[in-house]
């Protein structure tokens, strides 16, 4: 990997330097922001110290050599060739304005710098994955267990060629090897084609010239230095220095995640090159107009390439749940094979058989390993991540679900995932007063000064409604025009209904339309009866009320007084502060000198002072319905939601505050400062430090150490991050993963992929997302809205308590596995239970039930409680495994025990005939007396054996089937749970007939060692036993339910 | 609660602790009560399955078995054994293997047969005197609730006394067939009904004993291979009806019930070569089933 990374290094375009470049081979970086990186690129969170393993500590260990390179893309891109003058830039890059690279040093600065391509950052080869999925976790004892047996079967193959026992044993385990290995990798595998779509954003060829001609050169062979000709439509092929501009509008969505058209021009507009107006970006599109530029960067060292290379070298945290799952492996393991091998050397110590321990202990080892909790764990999760794709969040990485329900902190998106994304008009002021539109109490005005208002909106406005919609809603309506007049222009037609006929009747003579050097756009109308002609004008308020000099106020026009104008210039401030864009609107009769007839030109022949103010209009992106009940809801499920937007302060605090992520009662020092009519510097330090919500501005983070951060992350209980750019996002999510929370993201821009990747959720948008942010993501919300989410985290917390109630209900039946090996040794009976057998109830008919309980419902509302804190509470804790090993486990092996004794009795062989009986059993004497007297041979005595572990395997089956029922629920009486899950119902059909299937079908039964066996015989001594389970449960619950903190719960509840 | 039991919340504080007197998480009173409980639920658990199975042993006869004949696992089919068994140590094994010129080897044999015959000789001992025995021939088969005696003099040679003749290495072999409870044979008592697979010598056997005496399961005993038969050499059974009374039958387990056997002595077998027999027993109802070992049996015999 480091040979990969080492690349971009001598590309980095901050250092650029032909000189060096081309003659001297190595260049030194000095990253610019290093405070602010200290101790970043080891941000790994000492959540589970005691679960790393060997090999992991190996992987951080290699991972760390590459750290230093990975910092370097860490940073926020930082160049100066915005800021060159034209000539600078052309020495630097030794090109020229006009004519280009010289071909010739166009071909060595090719072999120089690489092709203009995104190389594929070494990712996990696909083949290691699958050996993981093949050799990891149970499956390595598994397939220990395996060559044992084959060994075993070698070795007995040599002696009695007819027993095949041991044969089929290593079939089965080998099936069940490779069927789960593949079964994981498939999972895996289709989550493994990040790169693909940075590729597919690359442009395929690209005009360029070179020594002064103009050519058409595949992408791949642009270099540094290169001229390059930009028109519509055209994708960017490098990151440019614009040094021509013909309203060239680039469409930056794809990197910065801004939707609007930025225009790019020759002169730098910002420090930021980010920000900066002449600087167009690799992948970017051409949206109108045309230009020239000078290519600054190729390949991995463009802004995407950086970001590419970021997203692919960031190490997604290890999901709790993952590490759960790892410990619990460990777990088992070692407990599998401590017991295994104790149980052997004392039956080794008894006197037994070598070669017979042999097989036992792997018998012992097959009974002690939940083999199929893994796949259940799996399909559990990819069953989630089905019904919640149906739900509008399509899960690309299955262990984020369960992550979801941990998350304390969710990073969310402001334009589009809290906000509609759609500018509206959301106040009017007129009549002296703000009115509130969207409000559904709002009463339409009937003044003159409402009607003046809405006639200049509906005229002085470019936009139009595209034809033919009349049956749609308005707010659905497409139109032609930019956002705001959009806005206007619906807000128009939902009050008046009738902008159409407005503007017929009063057609348009001449207008002009916004630039941003007047700052107002404004028409001139002529009504056919009227004897004037009307001039409606619009604008930035300051700028229109400056013109103004009358006043519309309810039914009259007043001269426009210095003391009104100030209360119009706080009205403006107040709007300003809800963080909304304002508009100002002003009309004027122009005098009758101007007529149709009149030469209106763009130089102004004509009056635009002296209007007459008739109102403002306020726009906003308005919150999503919805999403004020869900972060509420994210509140009281402990979850604290932090904006990050790279919106303005005010503009995202006012949203903040309409969504509840601040709350009303917290102040932030800026409301503080508004109410004291100070500046923010003036709130004393005391208040600051009241404060529970702040609104950090990314200008002010950029001079923040890491430590402040972390601290500031701490303090807050309710953060607006605004101006933030991507690699601040990814600073933000990494200073909450450093204080132990679990993180989720959201983010639709390639610059927020890498965020996404380091969060432990990341979230991308379907609708507005980019393709690479959605590949880097856990979840795509299809809807993208922030609900969603808290949908998302309601199913994580539901899949985490059902995936306890099916490891419970699996893990239960370890003990009854084990337990018949244990009697066989001490106590000398003939054989209770087989290898095969519990393979079968462990992969074979616990499997679907296992699976079931994922489908249960919710017991109470798990979004009154607090996210689980991984310290204290596990997926499979000791309480867990205690209950199951101690209590059910017990009562299942009592309730099938006596099922076998009884079975073996009523054949007659009584409980005391077969204590000690081995030695003979397995003789080959043809005459072995039972409790009657009457001799059996040895086949007679083997298929009675079988008859017993069919015995014991069916009664094992029905004590199974009751402890699923009472692992449906963990706190609830089954009748207060009800019994809605159909899947459940199925599953147990399924145990039942597959049970009975292995024990009655001809030729199958005998090849897994079992034999048709008298149910009623089977079914008589454990039935009381599986009703005792329940009601035990169902008392346990009960007392749990009346004591919530009394010793059951404290000792039993998991 | 003064105490709070950690035990998942830290699973990781394992032995004793000094700083709250807990150990493994538990301190001494919180250990109390778990294991009160544990006693207490086991206690419950040991005493509800002895209720249970004692409910359900009742409906099980002490001595009738519930499943009989056809409706049992062994059927109506007895399978044939034979002693001595060969040894432990290779216990799979059905090769009869000794040296009639060293004493400590076939006395090894020796005593394996007289642990198995060791009741005929001495009848009773093993039930205690309660049971009824008497003895019984073909015209006086046994009541309801009697049970026939086995006459050790009928098999002659075949005495401990004379170490069963392996010192000799003509030796003796018992037969006897499975006991299978209420199972009555079908005779063939008919010499002019008799299978065409049944060796002559038995066909012959059979025409020459009193009629009355017909009622019995035959028994026959080869050579496998002509070879076999060759070394194998002449045969004497005893008793000398050559084969099992049929008054012994049906059994139904009453107290003192000694199965039948017959003592096949070999007499001059081929010493050095592993010499293989079957041996089979004859009666209507009884098939032939080398894989079942029913109704005939397998074994080598090797001397050295």
């Amino acid at each position: 990997m480091g040979k990969k990374y080492s690349k971009p290094k001598d590309q980095h375009r901050s250092s650029f330097n032909p000189d060096d470049t081309l003659e001297g081979e190595t260049i030194n970086i000095t990253p610019r922001h290093s405070p602010v990186q200290d101790g970043r690129s080891t941000a790994s969170r000492p959540l589970y110290p005691k679960s790393k393993s060997k090999a992991f500590h190996f992987r951080r260990a290699s991972k760390k050599a590459t750290a230093k390179t990975m910092d370097i893309y860490r940073q926020e891109i930082s160049t100066n060739d915005h800021k060159l003058s034209l000539e600078e830039l052309e020495f630097k890059y030794r090109t020229s304005l006009t004519e280009g690279l010289p071909r010739e040093l166009a071909a060595r600065m090719l072999v120089k710098y690489g092709r203009n391509e995104l190389e594929a950052v070494a990712t996990r080869s696909m083949f290691l994955v699958f050996l993981n999925y093949m050799f990891g976790g149970f499956a390595a004892i598994l397939w220990g267990s395996l060559a044992l047996s084959v060994i075993a079967f070698s070795i007995n193959y040599t002696i009695h060629p007819d027993q095949l026992d041991e044969m089929y044993l290593s079939i089965v385990l080998f099936v069940i090897l490779v069927g789960t290995g593949v079964f994981g990798f498939i999972q895996e595998y289709k989550n493994s084609k990040l790169i693909d779509s940075f590729k597919k954003m690359v442009p395929k060829t690209a005009t360029v010239i070179r020594g002064g001609v103009l050519s058409n050169v595949s992408v791949e062979e642009i270099v540094p230095g290169d001229l390059i000709r930009l028109e519509g439509g055209d994708v960017v092929p490098a990151d440019l220095r614009i040094i021509e501009s013909h309203s060239l509008k680039v469409d930056n969505s794809s990197i910065t995640g801004e939707s609007e058209p930025q225009t790019r021009c020759v002169n730098a507009t910002d420090d930021n090159p980010l920000e900066t107006g002449n600087l167009a970006f690799f992948s970017t599109n051409v949206i109108e107009g045309g230009g020239k530029g000078i290519v600054i960067a190729t390949g991995q060292a463009t802004l995407i390439g950086h970001i590419a290379t970021l997203t692919s070298g960031l190490a997604p945290e290890s999901t709790p749940m993952k590490q759960e799952v790892k410990r619990f492996i460990k777990f088992i393991t070692i407990y599998a094979i401590c017991v295994s091998s104790l149980v052997t050397i004392l039956g080794l110590s008894m006197g037994k058989e070598g070669f017979e321990m042999f097989i036992y202990f792997i018998g012992l080892l097959v009974a002690n390993i939940p083999e199929a909790l893994l796949v259940t764990i799996t399909a559990c999760l990819t069953l989630m991540a089905k019904r919640m794709s149906n739900k509008n969040c399509m899960v690309r990485n299955m262990h984020a679900v369960e992550t979801l329900g941990q998350t304390n902190v969710i990073c969310s998106d402001k334009t589009g995932t809290l906000t509609q994304n759609r500018m509206t008009v959301s106040h009017m002021y007129y009549d002296n007063n703000i009115f509130d539109v969207l409000s559904p109490t709002y009463v339409n005005g009937t003044t003159y000064n409402y009607l003046y208002l809405c006639r200049c909106a509906i005229l002085c406005s470019r936009a139009t409604f595209k034809e033919a919609q009349r049956t749609i809603p308005v707010m659905q309506r497409a139109v032609l025009g930019d956002a705001s007049e959009t806005a206007v222009l619906k807000c128009m037609e939902l009050l008046t209904r009738n902008t159409k006929k407005t503007r017929k009747e009063f057609p348009k003579i001449f207008e002009i339309p916004f630039n941003s050097a007047n700052k107002y756009q404004l028409s001139i109308h002529k009504r056919p009866n009227d004897d004037y002609l009307l001039l409606v004008l619009k604008g930035a308020p300051e700028r229109v009320i400056d013109r103004c000099s009358s006043v519309m106020i309810e039914e009259h026009e007043l001269p426009l007084l210095d003391s009104e104008r100030k209360r119009l210039v706080n009205i403006l401030m107040e709007l300003g502060y809800m963080g909304e864009r304002v508009l100002a609107f002003a009309d004027l009769k122009l005098p009758s000198e101007y007529t149709a007839d009149y030469e209106f030109s763009d130089m102004i022949n004509f009056p635009v002072t002296g209007l007459r103010f008739v109102g403002f209009m306020s726009l906003i992106d308005p919150p999503r319905p919805g999403v004020r009940e869900a972060v509420a809801k994210c509140k009281r499920a402990g979850i604290s939601v932090v904006m990050v937007t790279g919106d303005h302060p005010v503009t995202a605090m006012s949203i903040a505050r309409k969504v509840g992520i601040i709350s009303p009662e917290n102040d932030t020092v800026q409301d503080i400062a508004k109410r004291r009519k100070i500046s923010v510097s003036q709130v004393i330090p005391q208040e600051v430090q009241a404060c529970k919500a702040c609104v950090i501005p990314g200008y002010d983070m950029r001079k923040m150490t890491a430590g402040e951060l972390d601290e500031i992350v701490q303090r807050y209980e309710e953060l607006v991050f605004a101006r933030t750019s991507p690699q601040q996002k990814l600073q933000i999510v990494e200073a909450y993963q450093k204080t132990g929370k679990i993180v989720a993201v959201t983010g639709d821009g390639v610059n927020d992929s890498p965020a996404l990747k380091k969060a432990d959720i990341g979230i991308a948008m379907g609708i507005c997302g980019s393709d690479v942010s959605k590949d880097a993501a856990d979840l795509v919300l299809l809807d993208d809205n922030f609900a969603s989410i808290v949908m998302g985290i309601e199913e994580g917390r539901i899949i985490y308590d059902n995936l306890k109630k099916s490891i419970a209900y699996i893990l239960t039946s370890n003990i009854p596995e084990v337990v018949p090996f244990v009697i066989y040794l001490m106590l000398g009976t003939p054989r209770i239970i087989t290898v095969i057998a519990v393979l079968i109830l462990d992969v074979g008919t616990d499997l679907w039930p296992g699976i079931s309980l994922a489908y249960e419902p919710a017991e109470s509302d798990i979004m009154d409680r607090p996210p689980r804190d991984p310290k204290f509470d596990n997926l499979v804790g000791m309480k867990l495994i205690l209950f199951c090993y101690l209590n059910i486990g017990t009562l299942q092996t009592f309730g099938s025990l006596a099922s076998y004794f009884f079975t073996m009795a009523e054949y007659g062989f009584l409980w005391d005939r077969l204590i000690n009986i081995q030695d003979e059993w397995y003789s080959e004497s043809n005459a072995i007396y039972d409790s009657y007297n009457v001799e059996w041979t040895h086949e007679d005595r083997m298929t009675l054996e079988r008859m017993g572990v069919s015995a014991y395997f069916l009664a094992l089956v029905v004590t199974q089937i009751s402890d699923c029922l009472i692992s449906k629920t963990r706190r609830l009486s089954l009748a207060q749970h009800g019994f809605t899950n159909g899947v459940m119902i199925k599953g147990l059909l399924f145990e039942v007939l597959l049970s009975a299937f292995v024990v009655y079908c001809p030729y199958i039964n005998v090849k897994l060692g079992f034999h048709p066996v008298n149910c009623y015989v089977v079914m008589c001594p454990v039935l009381p036993f599986a009703v005792l389970i329940f009601i035990y449960d169902e008392i346990r619950k009960y007392i749990i339910r009346q004591n919530p903190d009394g010793w059951f719960y404290r000792n039993t509840y998991y | 609660m003064t105490a709070s039991p950690k035990f998942s919340k830290k699973g990781h504080r394992w032995g004793y602790n000094k700083e709250d007197g807990t150990y493994y998480g538990r301190d001494k009173r919180s250990w109390a009560k778990i294991s009160l409980f544990y006693m207490v639920f086991y206690g419950m658990l040991a005493a509800l399955v002895a209720i249970c199975m004692w409910v359900f042993f009742q409906t099980l006869d002490p001595r009738i078995p519930k499943w009989q004949m056809e409706g049992s696992i062994i059927g109506t089919n007895p399978g044939l054994g034979f002693r001595p068994m060969p040894t432990d140590d290779n216990a799979e094994s059905t090769l009869i293997w000794f040296e009639g010129s060293n004493k400590t080897n076939y006395v090894k044999w020796v005593d394996n047969l007289m642990g198995y015959l060791d009741k005929y000789y001495t009848p009773g001992k093993t039930e205690k005197g309660t049971a009824s025995i008497r003895r019984c021939s073909y015209t006086h088969p046994p009541q309801r609730g009697q049970v026939c005696d086995f006459d050790v003099r009928l098999w002659e040679e075949c005495s401990p006394d004379k170490f069963f003749n392996y010192h000799r290495n003509a030796p003796c072999i018992f037969l006897k067939l499975n006991r299978i409870y209420g199972w009555i044979p079908q005779f063939y008592n008919d010499p002019n009904d008799l299978p065409e697979e049944m060796p002559d010598q038995l066909k012959q056997h059979i025409r020459s004993v009193k009629p009355e005496e017909r009622d019995t399961i035959w028994i026959s005993c080869e050579g496998e291979n002509p070879a076999d038969i060759e070394y194998l050499g002449p045969i004497r059974y005893f008793p000398k009806v050559q084969g099992f009374p049929g008054y012994y039958y049906p059994f139904e387990n009453t107290e003192g019930y000694l199965s039948p056997l017959v003592a096949v002595q070999f007499e001059r077998p081929l010493a050095g070569i592993v010499i293989n027999i079957e041996c089979k027993a004859w009666a209507k109802n009884v098939k032939h089933s080398r894989a079942d070992r029913t109704g005939s049996v397998h074994f080598e015999l090797l001397i050295d």
